[in-house]
Formats: structure tokens, sequence, C-alpha cells
């Protein structure tokens, strides 16, 4: 499995996303300025609000394994973007982007998802002129 | 005979008046950052502050947008931890009205003249406001995270008075209100109906030495409907367990 794990700076501005489908607030766990890029194999999908999650096994340039989650928006806002319950699935390789969070803890937010082909999951990413 | 006058009898109760606006629909949130009109603005009390949370906007730690906390209000929003909230007692709890209009999620209205009911798809809300000219409760009857609303038409303004919410959150960053909040919001209608604006007023003495408000804006969105919203707090474990594989 070929696992990439990339930090980046970005500017916040075109890229912070909202807090659709947070009962907890974004800018309170996740920093909008910094991008994370990560690509594992699934173990998990959970289709729920208030929020979705991907678990995945990301490995790391000396092969150390780590398990990162990736919340996503609410259900019922992927559900609008062309996502369902079955859309991942455990044992996919995919890529996920999305901001850090704010502890340090291997737990993102999703901006997109690419599966094993470099396609897009969904019908478009999630960022700033999201709607429920 | 008596049928048919019945049947008129339901439909003059369920239809809005010709004189006021008909804000039957679906309602989702525009990302338009327009300012609010002025005359909005100029209808608001005195000592209020505009805050700009809404939709795509959430305050980090520390940030009230401009609200003057009282001290304990303020040691208690200093205090407030956001992990405390990722536990499963507490991650699946709805917020009241107060802050959960603010957010990106649609809602549904349905309007008699003496009854409109707002439909929100956030946690599966439902709030209903009466317009038959009655009064609040009395000041000890239950607390809900819905409240209490009364409304009536100010012109072409809808304006709902708001009481007995119970303790939670303005800005889902450990500032909470108290069950004396009191909010007043005044909604209008663009001119070709597809535009909802609205004011969103709170005031709450034990908390804060000034007053809030929000500006909001939704479009309306025909043929669509709120969707199921059905909390699983089995969400925050997952949060935990990703603090544990961190460690």
């Amino acid at each position: 499995m070929r696992v990439r794990l990339a930090l980046a700076i970005m500017t916040g501005a075109c890229l912070a996303p909202l807090g659709a489908g947070a009962h907890h607030s974004f800018a309170v766990y996740f920093d909008p300025s910094k991008s994370v890029t990560i690509t594992g194999k699934v173990t998990a999908f959970r289709f729920t609000n208030p929020h979705g999650m991907i678990a995945l096994e990301v490995s790391d340039a000396g092969g150390r394994v780590t398990e990162w989650r990736a919340e996503t928006n609410a259900p019922v806002v992927l559900v609008r973007r062309g996502w369902t319950r079955e859309i991942i699935k455990p044992g996919a390789t995919i890529t996920i982007e999305g901001w850090a969070s704010r502890d340090g803890r291997p737990y993102i937010r999703l901006r997109r998802a690419l599966d094993a082909n470099g396609k897009l999951i969904g019908s478009a990413p999630f960022g700033t002129t999201d709607a429920g | 005979m008596r049928f048919a006058f019945a049947t008129a009898a339901l439909v003059a109760l369920a239809a809005p008046a010709a004189a006021e606006p008909d804000l039957t629909g679906f309602w989702n949130l525009s990302f338009d950052t327009s300012e609010p009109p002025a005359e909005m603005l100029a209808e608001l009390p005195p000592n209020t502050v505009l805050i700009r949370d809404t939709g795509v906007v959430e305050f980090p730690e520390d940030e009230y947008g401009g609200l003057a906390l009282k001290p304990a209000a303020l040691a208690h929003a200093q205090a407030w931890k956001p992990a405390d909230e990722m536990t499963l007692s507490r991650v699946c709890l709805p917020p009241s009205i107060v802050y959960a209009i603010q957010g990106p999620f649609p809602f549904e209205v349905y309007q008699t003249p003496q009854l409109i009911v707002l439909r929100y798809e956030y946690f599966d809300q439902t709030r209903l406001v009466f317009m038959d000219g009655r009064g609040h409760p009395p000041a000890d009857a239950p607390h809900s995270k819905m409240g209490h609303s009364i409304g009536h038409w100010d012109g072409d303004e809808l304006v709902i008075d708001t009481t007995h919410l119970a303790p939670s959150t303005i800005t889902n960053n450990g500032l909470d209100h108290s069950g004396s909040i009191h909010m007043v919001e005044r909604y209008r209608l663009s001119p070709d109906g597809r535009r909802l604006m609205a004011t969103q007023w709170f005031e709450d003495p034990e908390v804060l030495d000034n007053n809030g408000v929000r500006f909001i804006q939704w479009g309306k969105q025909d043929g669509r409907y709120v969707l199921p919203y059905e909390c699983d707090p089995s969400f925050a474990l997952e949060y935990q367990q990703a603090g544990e594989a961190g460690q």
C-alpha cells in the first residue's frame, strides 16, 4: 500500500470550511490555515450525524502505522453532494484532504476524498460554498 | 352544502391573510455576505452589537464577536475545553435555537394566521410560533431548547418573541446563555419572495452587559425538504480514540 502523509500551510481565506454539520465548532477544533493530506486503507466508515467518520490506517515513511480519523460534514449535507452510506467501503484505499486538528491528534476535517484512481468521491468538495 | 362550507372554512384557516407575506417553503442558508439593511438595524434596541458568526463563520476559543460577558460568564467560557463536549452524554445534546439558527442547515415553514411552524433539519427540532395573540406562560413554566414563541406582523415583517429557553450555547465555544434569555427575531422577504432575511436579537442580563444580534439570510429552494437528523452519540468515541492514537 502506497501511503503518503503531507502537511502544508495554505492561505485560509479561500479554503475556510463551513461549520456545516457541526454540533461542535469547526473553528474551535480545526485550524483553517493548515491543510493535511493522507492516504491509507479504510477500516471503517460511519454515516451518522452529527458527523460522518472515516477511519483509515496511514503509514509513514518508516512504515509506522497510525490510525487516522477524518470527520465529514453531517450526512444530511453529504447526501446532497452525492454521498451514500455505501460510497466508502472498508478495505478501500483512499486519499483525504482536509484541515488539521488544533491539538495535533490524528484527526482531520474532510474537504474532499479521492478513490484509489484519483476520482473525487461525491459530486463536489466541501468548502466555502457549502449549503446544507 | 355543509361539507363545502367546512372545506372553505379550513382553506381560509390554512391560507395566510392576503396582506401578510407568505413565508411557506423550504429555506436554505444563503452565503450572500451583504450587510443588513440599515432600516433593520435601526429597529434594534441600543447597546446591541452585530455578531458576525453566521453560517460560514464560527468563533474560535476566546472570541465572542463583541458580546460583553459578565465576569462569571467569562470565567465559565475560559474554563471550557472543546474535548468536554465530545462525550457520549453531550455530543448529541441539541443546542437551543439561539445558536442553532445561525448554522447552514435548512428549515421548512408552514404558515397559517393562527400558527406558524418552523421545522428545522438541525437535530430534528420543531418550533411553534403562536400568532393568536396569547402571551408567554408564567416565568416558572418549563423551559426548552426551542423556548416559547409568540409572533405578530409588523407591516411586512414577522416579529417573533421567544422566552423560556433552556440554558445552552450562544457561540458554541463556551459562552452559554441563561434560562432568562429573551430573543426577538424580525423576518422579511425580498421583493421577489426568493430570499428571507432576519435579524436575531437577544438580551441576557444574567450573562451579558450588552445585547447581541445576528443578520441571517436564506434562499428559497422549491421541491426540497428537510432530512432526518438522528444524532448518534458514538461519534464522540471516535474523537476520543483518535486522541489515544495520537499519544
